[in-house]
C-alpha cells in the first residue's frame, strides 16, 4: 500500500489554520437577520404572561416569536421550541428575537418580561423513582451464582452530568426560495438534518439543502438536530429573508444534550483463584420528563470477560432537565468506569495483579452470543501496553511507590467498542487530466475523515493525494450515515474503495476494446497507477488512462458505489479493543492528582492514517483524564438550573494537565468486518481511561473514589 | 458580556480625580487597571453610571525607599512590583506575590491599589500586606489619612475606604535580616484565584520565633491575620514540631466558605497544609 497505513497530514489542515475552512455561522448571505434565543428561568410549569412590548419598540427589531405566534412544526417528535406554554426545563427557549443586527436582538431579548406559574419539580436522581427501561437478557443465574461465590465485591459508582464543549457553538443560517430551504448548519449528519427539516415543514426532502462542510468539534452534540435549525428556518420563512441563529456558550449547556448522570452498582462473585462467576451490573441514568434517553452503560462487560452468569438491569429516572444525548463513548465509558474499577477492587481482595485478573477471565469467544470474534488482539494489547509501561515493576500494595513527596500509583483498565458498519455511498468522478473528485454526504467533525477517505480513494485510483479532492457535508451528495459510533471510516471508506474499484473496472472494459493485452485480464490482475492501467505482474504492460479516455471521447467518468455490511459479519462478534495503563502522582497533603504517564494500546483492525489516528487516541486519553478528574456539570437543585455553564467553571484538561501520553496500535488483519479491515477508534480510545485513572489513584493513595470526578476534597472524605 | 451604559471621565492628576469623585458621589467608580471592575461590569455585577479613569495619573505610579518603609504608588502595576529591583531586594515576598497574580497581560495593567481597594477575599495581595503590616494611605479632597492594614479589609469586596477617597499609597516596612517571609497560594485551576492562600512574616531571635504575623485568604470572606497561630508561635523554637503544632490552630473557630469545587472541610484542610508549607519555605527548613 502506498498511502494506507502511512502518516499523512490533514488534507484540510491548511484551510483550517488559514481560516479558509468555513463553519456554519461564517457563511455570508445578503440581507441576513439575526436571532437571539430567550430562555426560561423556571424549571417546570406554565408561561402565564409574556410581555414583548418594550422589546418590540426598539430600533431594528423585526419580530419576536413566542409560543403565541410561532407557526407549528409538522413534526412534534423530540423537543420542539415555542410550541406551547409548557415549561419542561430551566433554560428552555421561550422566545426568539429577530433583529437587523445581533446586538439589537440580544438587547431586545433582555427587555422581554415573562411570568411563570412554577410547579413542583425534581432535578435529583436520588429523589426520583426510576423505571425499568429495557429488558436485558439474563445469562445463567446471576443471583444464585453470586450468593454461592466464595469472594464477593459490591460497589456503587456515580458519574455526574457532563457536557461536550466543542469550541464551535451550534449555529444555523436559513434561507428560503419559494418552498425550498437552504440551511448552513453545524451537524454530524446532513441527511438526518435534511429529514428533520423536511418533516418539520411538511415538504419533500429534495426541497431541503443542508450544507455543513466543516464542524468545529461535536463529540455527539450535533447528532440530533436540536431545536434551533427549526427556529432559524421558521423565522426565515416567515420574514422572507435569511436568518442566522447561534447558541451562546451558556445556551450550549441546555440546547444540545449531555452525558446523563449515571448511578451504577456492580456485584461480582468470583472463585478464590479469580475466575468470575457472576456479574450483576445495575445502572440508572437520568432522562428528561418528555423523552426516554437510554444508553448501554451496564452492557459494557458482557462480551468482554468470561463469566457464566450475568445480569444488566437498567432503569431511567425522569428528571425536570433537558434530555441527555450521546457524548463520546456513550454508555461504554460509563460502564467501564464502574466495572473496570470493580474488577480492580476484586483484584485487591484476591491479591491478584489487576492485569493477571483480566487475563484469567479473557474471553476467546463472545460469551454473550457464543460467536467467535472476527478478530481480537486484546491479549497483544495487554502485553504490549504492560511492556511499554513497565507494569512488571509495579509493587502490588497501595501506597508502596513514591517520588519524593508524591505518592505514585499505577492503574490499568480495558476498553471495548463495537466495530460497526452502516450502508454508505460514495461518488467518484475521474477526469481525463488524472484528477479525481470524490463525494459523500458524511461529516468530518474533527477525526480526519477528509484525509482518510482521500487516502483510500488515492490508493485505489493510483493517484497522488493532492490529485484527489474529497467533498462532504452536503445533503445533495450520495447517502452516508451520520458521523457517530466510530463507524464512518469503515462505512464511507469501504464505499470509497468500492467506487474506485468500479472506476478501474470501467477503464479495464475500455482497455479490453483497444488493447489485446487486456482482453483476458480480470480486475484483480490490474491496478491503476499514476495515470496508467497496469498489469500487476508485468508493470511494463500499461495503458495511459487519459489516452484511453480521449480515444473514447470521454472527459470524465463517474461511478457511485454503495457499501453495505456483509452477511458474513453476522456470524461473528465484531469489536475493537484496547488496554490502558496510567501513572498518577498524588500530593498527600493537598489531594492534588496529576496523571504523569499514560500508555494506551489499541487493536482496531487496520489503521488507515497513523498520524490522525494517533491524534485521535491522544484526544481520547485527554478526554478520559478530564472525565476522571475534572468534568462535572453542577446543578443548583433549588432552581433546577445548570450552573457551571461556561468554560471558566466547567473544567477540562489544559496543556499543563497533560504529561506523557503514548498511544500504540496493534494491527489486526480482519477482512470480515469489511474488505479493508477497518474498525473505529474515536470512542474506544477513551473508554478505559477514567477507570484506569481511578485505579491508579487507589494504588497511589489507598483510597477508592467511586464518584467522578476525583477532585482533591474526595481524598479527605 | 456588554456593560450597562456609563459616562467616562479621564483624570490627569490626583486632584482632578478627587474633585470628580467629590462631585459625583457614590454613583462613580475609579477605573485603574480595570482588571476586576471591567469584568464585573461586563456581567453587570457592577453598574457604575460614571467611570473616572485614573490609569494615566503618572504621579501615583512609583516605588521608593523612604527610611524604614517602601512606598508604593497606588497605580503601580503588578508587573512593576514583580520586576522592581528595590522590591526584590527589600521585600522579596511582595515581588513573588505580584508574580503569582493571573497572567502577564493582566499583570501589565492591573494595579496594586486597584486590587487592594477591590478587596477580593481570593486575591493575592491581602495576606501578604497583612503579614507585612502595611499601611494604606487614602486621600480625599478634604484630607489624607493612614489606615493600618489590620483595619483595612472589612467584608468581601469591601475595604475601609470612603466613597470620596482614593487609595494613593501603600507603605510597607523594609524587611530586616532576622525577618523571614513567604507566600504560597493554591489557585483555582481555571480562574487563578486562590482557593487558599497564606503569607507569613517571622521575626527570629536566634533559634526562637520572636514575632509572627500569619495571614490567610481565599477560604474566608475576609482575609485575616490569624492571631491565635501568631501568638502560639511566639517564643517557640523555629522547627517543624512548632509548625505542625501551630497548624492545628489554623482557622480555629472561623467560618470557612465552600463551593462545588472545594468544600469547606477541604479548604480548612488545605489551609493547614499550606500554612505548613509557607512556614517551611520562610524558615528554609
Amino acid at each position: 500500500m502506498k498511502y494506507i497505513g502511512k502518516e499523512v497530514s490533514r488534507v484540510d489542515g491548511v484551510a483550517k489554520v488559514t481560516g479558509m475552512a468555513k463553519y456554519a455561522a461564517e457563511f455570508q448571505l445578503k440581507n441576513t437577520a439575526y436571532g437571539y434565543i430567550v430562555q426560561s428561568t423556571c424549571p417546570k410549569g406554565t408561561i402565564l404572561k409574556i410581555d414583548t412590548s418594550e422589546a418590540e419598540k426598539l430600533p431594528g427589531v423585526l419580530k419576536i416569536y413566542t409560543h403565541l405566534n410561532t407557526p407549528k412544526s409538522k413534526s412534534q417528535s423530540g423537543f420542539v421550541a415555542l410550541q406551547s406554554d409548557r415549561i419542561l426545563f430551566n433554560g428552555q427557549p421561550v422566545a426568539l428575537v429577530i433583529a437587523e443586527t445581533f446586538e439589537q436582538a440580544r438587547y431586545a431579548a433582555q427587555l422581554i418580561q415573562i411570568e411563570y406559574k412554577t410547579e413542583p419539580f425534581n432535578t435529583e436522581l436520588e429523589k426520583a423513582e426510576p423505571k425499568p427501561a429495557r429488558s436485558a437478557k439474563v445469562r445463567g443465574n446471576p443471583k444464585k451464582a453470586f450468593e454461592e461465590s466464595p469472594v464477593k465485591i459490591v460497589a456503587e459508582y456515580t458519574i455526574p452530568i457532563e457536557h461536550h464543549n466543542p469550541i464551535e457553538p451550534h449555529a444555523a443560517i436559513a434561507a428560503w426560495e419559494g418552498d425550498s430551504l437552504t440551511i448552513f448548519v453545524k451537524t454530524q449528519g446532513v441527511k438526518d438534518m435534511q429529514n428533520h427539516l423536511a418533516q418539520s415543514f411538511g415538504i419533500a426532502k429534495e426541497q431541503v439543502h443542508v450544507i455543513s462542510p466543516f464542524v468545529g468539534g461535536a463529540f455527539g452534540s450535533a447528532l440530533n438536530p436540536h431545536y434551533y435549525p427549526f427556529l432559524a428556518a421558521m423565522a426565515a420563512r416567515d420574514l422572507k429573508r435569511p436568518v442566522k441563529l447561534s447558541y451562546t456558550r451558556r445556551q450550549m449547556f441546555t440546547g444540545h444534550g449531555y452525558r446523563p448522570y449515571t448511578w451504577q452498582k456492580v456485584s461480582i462473585g468470583a472463585t478464590e483463584d479469580g475466575k468470575l462467576q457472576s456479574i450483576i451490573h445495575e445502572a440508572i441514568t437520568n432522562s428528561s420528563s418528555f423523552e426516554d434517553f437510554i444508553e448501554a452503560s451496564n452492557n459494557y462487560g458482557r462480551s468482554l470477560y468470561n463469566c457464566p452468569n450475568y445480569d444488566t438491569p437498567y432503569r431511567i429516572a425522569k428528571l425536570d432537565l433537558p434530555t441527555p444525548t450521546w457524548m463520546r463513548a456513550p454508555g461504554m465509558v460509563s460502564g467501564a468506569f464502574a466495572l473496570e474499577c470493580a474488577l480492580d477492587e476484586l483484584a485487591y481482595k484476591l491479591k491478584i495483579d489487576p492485569l493477571e485478573l483480566r487475563l484469567i477471565n479473557y474471553a476467546e469467544t463472545d460469551p454473550d452470543t457464543g460467536k467467535p470474534f472476527s478478530s481480537k488482539a486484546l491479549r497483544e494489547c495487554y502485553i504490549k501496553g504492560a511492556e511499554l509501561f513497565g507494569w512488571k515493576n509495579r509493587k502490588f500494595e497501595p501506597r508502596s511507590m513514591r517520588d519524593g513527596r508524591w505518592l505514585v500509583g499505577w492503574g490499568m483498565a480495558t476498553g471495548i467498542w463495537g466495530a460497526f458498519m452502516l450502508p454508505a455511498s460514495v461518488k467518484i468522478t475521474y477526469k481525463a487530466d488524472n484528477t479525481a473528485y470524490v463525494e459523500s454526504a458524511t461529516s468530518d467533525i474533527g477525526p480526519g475523515t477528509y484525509t482518510v477517505i482521500t487516502i483510500i480513494a488515492a490508493e485505489f485510483l493510483g493517484l497522488p493525494i493532492e490529485k484527489v479532492k474529497f467533498s462532504l457535508g452536503d445533503s445533495q451528495m450520495p447517502d452516508a450515515p451520520l458521523q457517530g459510533g466510530s463507524f464512518t471510516t469503515a462505512s464511507v471508506g469501504t464505499a470509497a474503495q468500492g467506487a474506485a474499484l468500479q472506476i478501474k473496472q470501467k477503464f479495464l472494459e475500455l482497455a479490453r476494446k483497444s488493447d489485446p493485452v487486456f482482453s483476458n485480464i480480470n480486475q484483480e490482475e490490474v491496478e491503476m497507477s499514476e495515470g496508467y492501467l497496469r498489469l500487476k505482474t508485468e508493470p511494463s504492460k500499461a495503458i495511459s488512462i487519459s489516452e484511453l479516455m480521449q480515444k473514447n471521447g470521454l472527459k470524465e467518468i463517474t461511478e457511485t458505489y454503495t457499501a453495505r455490511p456483509s452477511s458474513e459479519r453476522q456470524k461473528y462478534t465484531t469489536m475493537a479493543h484496547g488496554a490502558q495503563f496510567v501513572e498518577v502522582k498524588a500530593d498527600e497533603e493537598l489531594g492534588i492528582i496529576k496523571v504523569t504517564r499514560v500508555v494506551e494500546t489499541t487493536a482496531t483492525g487496520r489503521v488507515i492514517n497513523k498520524k490522525t489516528s494517533h491524534s485521535q487516541e491522544i484526544g481520547g486519553v485527554v478526554w478520559g483524564i478530564g472525565m476522571a478528574l475534572q468534568e462535572a456539570t453542577e446543578i443548583d437543585h433549588r432552581y433546577g438550573r445548570m450552573i457551571t455553564t461556561d468554560l471558566a467553571t466547567y473544567h477540562f484538561p489544559v496543556n499543563a494537565d497533560i504529561h506523557e501520553v503514548i498511544t500504540e496500535f496493534v494491527e489486526e488483519n480482519d477482512t470480515i468486518v469489511n474488505p479493508l479491515g477497518i474498525k473505529g477508534m474515536g470512542e474506544l480510545c477513551m473508554v478505559g481511561i477514567p477507570a484506569a485513572v481511578a485505579n491508579a489513584v487507589f494504588h497511589a493513595t489507598g483510597k477508592r473514589i467511586r464518584q467522578l470526578p476525583i477532585t482533591p476534597d474526595k481524598l479527605f472524605d | 458580556m456588554i456593560p450597562a451604559p456609563f459616562e467616562y471621565y479621564k483624570a490627569n492628576s490626583t486632584d482632578e480625580a478627587l474633585k470628580l469623585i467629590r462631585d459625583f458621589g457614590e454613583e462613580a467608580k475609579f477605573l485603574a487597571g480595570g482588571q476586576s471592575l471591567i469584568p464585573m461590569m461586563k456581567v453587570r455585577f457592577a453598574r457604575p453610571t460614571k467611570l473616572i479613569d485614573i490609569s494615566k495619573v503618572q504621579e501615583l505610579r512609583y516605588i521608593s525607599l523612604d527610611g524604614d518603609y517602601i512606598k508604593i504608588g497606588g497605580l503601580t502595576t503588578h508587573r512593576e512590583l514583580e520586576k522592581s529591583s528595590i522590591i526584590i531586594e527589600k521585600i522579596p515576598v511582595l515581588a513573588h506575590c505580584a508574580h503569582e497574580i493571573a497572567d502577564i497581560q493582566i499583570r501589565n495593567v492591573g494595579t496594586i491599589g486597584g486590587s487592594l481597594a477591590h478587596a477580593d477575599p481570593s486575591a493575592d495581595y491581602p495576606p501578604v500586606v497583612l503579614a507585612l503590616n502595611a499601611v494604606i494611605v487614602a486621600k480625599s479632597i478634604a484630607q489624607e489619612r493612614e489606615i493600618p492594614i489590620n483595619d483595612f479589609f472589612l467584608e468581601a469586596f469591601t475595604a475601609e475606604l470612603r466613597p470620596d477617597e482614593l487609595l494613593v499609597e501603600i507603605k510597607i516596612p523594609v524587611m530586616k535580616p532576622n525577618e523571614k517571609a513567604a507566600y504560597i497560594k493554591i489557585g483555582h485551576p481555571a480562574t487563578g484565584f486562590s482557593v487558599v492562600n497564606c503569607a507569613v512574616k517571622i521575626t527570629l531571635d536566634k533559634e526562637k520565633i520572636e514575632k509572627a504575623r500569619v495571614a490567610f485568604g481565599g477560604f474566608v470572606t475576609v482575609p485575616y491575620l490569624d492571631e491565635k497561630v501568631g501568638e502560639f508561635l511566639i517564643g517557640k523554637p523555629a522547627n517543624i514540631d512548632t509548625i505542625t503544632q501551630a497548624s492545628e490552630l489554623v482557622a480555629e473557630g472561623r467560618e470557612v466558605i465552600g463551593d462545588y469545587y472545594a468544600d469547606a472541610d477541604y479548604r480548612r484542610h488545605l489551609a493547614k497544609s499550606v500554612f505548613v508549607r509557607v512556614m517551611k519555605k520562610a524558615l528554609e527548613i
